[in-house]
Formats: structure tokens, C-alpha cells, sequence
């Protein structure tokens, strides 16, 4: 089970899913995610995780910091 | 206001700058101001509270704003404003904040890290987890960002929140590419692993190895 290609797909998922590989690389997993549904299960748990940390990490600085960085900057340049 | 603005001497030296551009304050409001959201956000998961994040986003524009003049435009100016952001958590912050596992990720060995890929070994097994994954609470998340180790949650939130790639995310953290490859996959492995715990604890189902296929 270890000749299958499994082996190199997992290693190099999270930098396939980064597109950070060079082509012939992503080219050999894209062949290898069409044939294997567990690395192609693999690669969508990856996917998710990036997705989840994303929609969790959306945040709105708070009005009171806009307005004292604001006033900072004029303070900064006017003195 | 714009009378006086005129008489009074700027700090900064803008000189460089001014032969493209007659207000460079005007110049800074329109193009770093709308990283302010961003920037919090990441201030928020590096300092971990949100009056530490607002001191370190307001030092960190006054001085991109000071070097202003410096940056040079057509360059990626939010990879910019990061360095600087990370530069001042890790220089002024980050001595104030210690925590146990401060400092030490590189002494942290894979077998405490943990393999969450053998958690789930089966298909189907897979897809619960990756659905379940996808049903917790934000707060959940955030909780089990904070408590992974800095350097690895630094990787994970600049690659996955922000979009960096990997030699930017090297720039602003000042270390080699293969550093920010392994901080990112054992941070990514620590956090699927705590993610998938709050799932199952939730109730959420997370069909387990052994379970093996028993669950429906």
C-alpha cells in the first residue's frame, strides 16, 4: 500500500494546496488525487482546516482604536 | 487646518517622497489604513488580548508611518506592514508575554506533536471529520490557535488567514523557507488534532479509527 503513490501525495498535499510546487509535481498528484479517494479526502480536510481558521479569524478593530490611531498620526506629524 | 499644516515642520523626513506625492499623509490613510482590520486580527492571535493588539496596531502604523518614505510604492504593502507588526510583537510583546511553550517549538519532538492522520485512517472517517471540523464555533477555533505554540500559530495564521506564501511569510518571520514549511505542517497537524478533540467532546461525530465503520 505504500507504492501506490500515497506516500509522495501526502507529503506534498498541504504544498499542492498552497500551489507550491512546481508543475510536474502538482501534475503527478492531480493524477493520483483522480484515482484515490483517501488522499482526495486527505486534501479536502486540508482544505477545510484553512477554510475554518479563515472564517474564525475575522475580526473588526474596534471604532475607539480607528479614532486614537487616527489622532495619533496627525499628533505624529504636527509636532 | 490645511493654512497651518503647512508652517509646521513634519518628524519625517519626506522628501523622497514628495516630488510623486503632495500628501503623503493623505497617501498612508488611503493605502495602510484599510489593513487596520487585518492587522488587529493578527495582532489579536499573536498578543492573545485585545488591549495588547491595540497598543501593538497603533505602534505598528506610527511606525509604518514614520517609514513611510521608505516603502516603495508597487510593492506589496501589506507584506510590509506585517514585518513591521511582527518585528514590534516579537521586540516589545512577546518579552512581556511568556508562556510555557514560548521559545521552545524547536524542542517540541514529533511524538508530542502527535499524528492526527492516524486518528483517521478510514474514508469515511475522513469526511465526518472534515465535516465536523467545519460545524465548530469560532471560539473553538480560536481557543485552539491560542493555545498551539507561537511560532507555528504565526506560520499557520499568515499562510492560512492571510494568504502569504511561503517565501513572504519567511521574510516577515526572518527565517528560511524550511522552517516556515515544518512550523506550518506541525502547527497545521497540532490544530487539526486539537480541532477534532472539541469536535468528538462536542458531540459532533468524528467516526474514530477503531470505530471502523461500527458508526454507521
Amino acid at each position: 500500500m505504500s507504492d501506490c503513490g500515497c506516500d509522495k501525495a501526502r507529503a506534498e498535499l498541504e504544498e499542492y494546496l498552497r500551489n507550491e510546487i512546481c508543475s510536474t509535481d502538482a501534475e503527478d498528484i492531480r493524477d493520483h488525487l483522480e484515482t484515490c479517494e483517501g488522499c482526495q479526502s486527505e486534501l479536502h480536510i486540508g482544505v477545510v482546516l484553512t477554510q475554518t481558521v479563515q472564517r474564525a479569524c475575522k475580526e473588526t478593530a474596534p471604532e475607539e482604536l480607528r479614532d486614537q490611531l487616527m489622532a495619533r498620526l496627525r499628533e505624529v506629524q504636527t509636532h | 487646518m490645511t493654512a497651518t499644516a503647512v508652517l509646521e515642520r513634519p518628524v519625517v523626513d519626506w522628501r523622497v517622497m514628495s516630488e510623486t506625492t503632495p500628501d503623503p499623509r493623505a497617501l498612508f490613510e488611503e493605502q495602510a489604513i484599510p489593513f487596520l482590520d487585518q492587522l488587529y486580527g493578527a495582532a489579536l492571535r499573536m498578543t492573545r488580548n485585545p488591549s495588547d493588539a491595540q497598543d501593538l496596531v497603533q505602534e505598528t502604523f506610527v511606525k509604518a508611518y514614520a517609514a513611510f518614505g521608505q516603502f516603495e510604492q508597487g510593492t506589496n504593502l501589506k507584506a510590509w506592514l506585517y514585518r513591521i507588526l511582527t518585528n514590534t510583537f516579537i521586540n516589545t510583546y512577546r518579552k512581556k508575554q511568556r508562556d510555557p511553550y514560548q521559545g521552545s517549538t524547536s524542542e517540541m519532538e514529533d511524538w508530542q506533536l502527535g499524528t492526527a492522520e492516524s486518528v483517521t485512517a478510514s474514508m469515511s472517517s475522513r469526511s465526518a471529520e472534515a465535516e465536523a471540523i467545519d460545524h465548530l464555533p469560532d471560539s473553538d477555533v480560536k481557543e485552539a490557535l491560542q493555545s498551539i505554540p507561537e511560532d507555528f500559530r504565526l506560520a499557520v495564521y499568515l499562510a492560512d488567514v492571510e494568504g502569504f506564501s511561503y517565501q513572504e511569510i519567511a521574510d516577515i518571520m526572518k527565517t528560511p523557507v524550511g522552517t516556515v514549511m515544518s512550523r506550518l505542517h506541525r502547527g497545521r497537524r497540532l490544530l487539526r488534532g486539537l480541532l477534532t478533540d472539541y469536535a468528538r467532546s462536542r458531540g459532533l461525530e468524528v467516526a474514530t479509527a477503531t470505530a471502523k465503520g461500527s458508526k454507521k
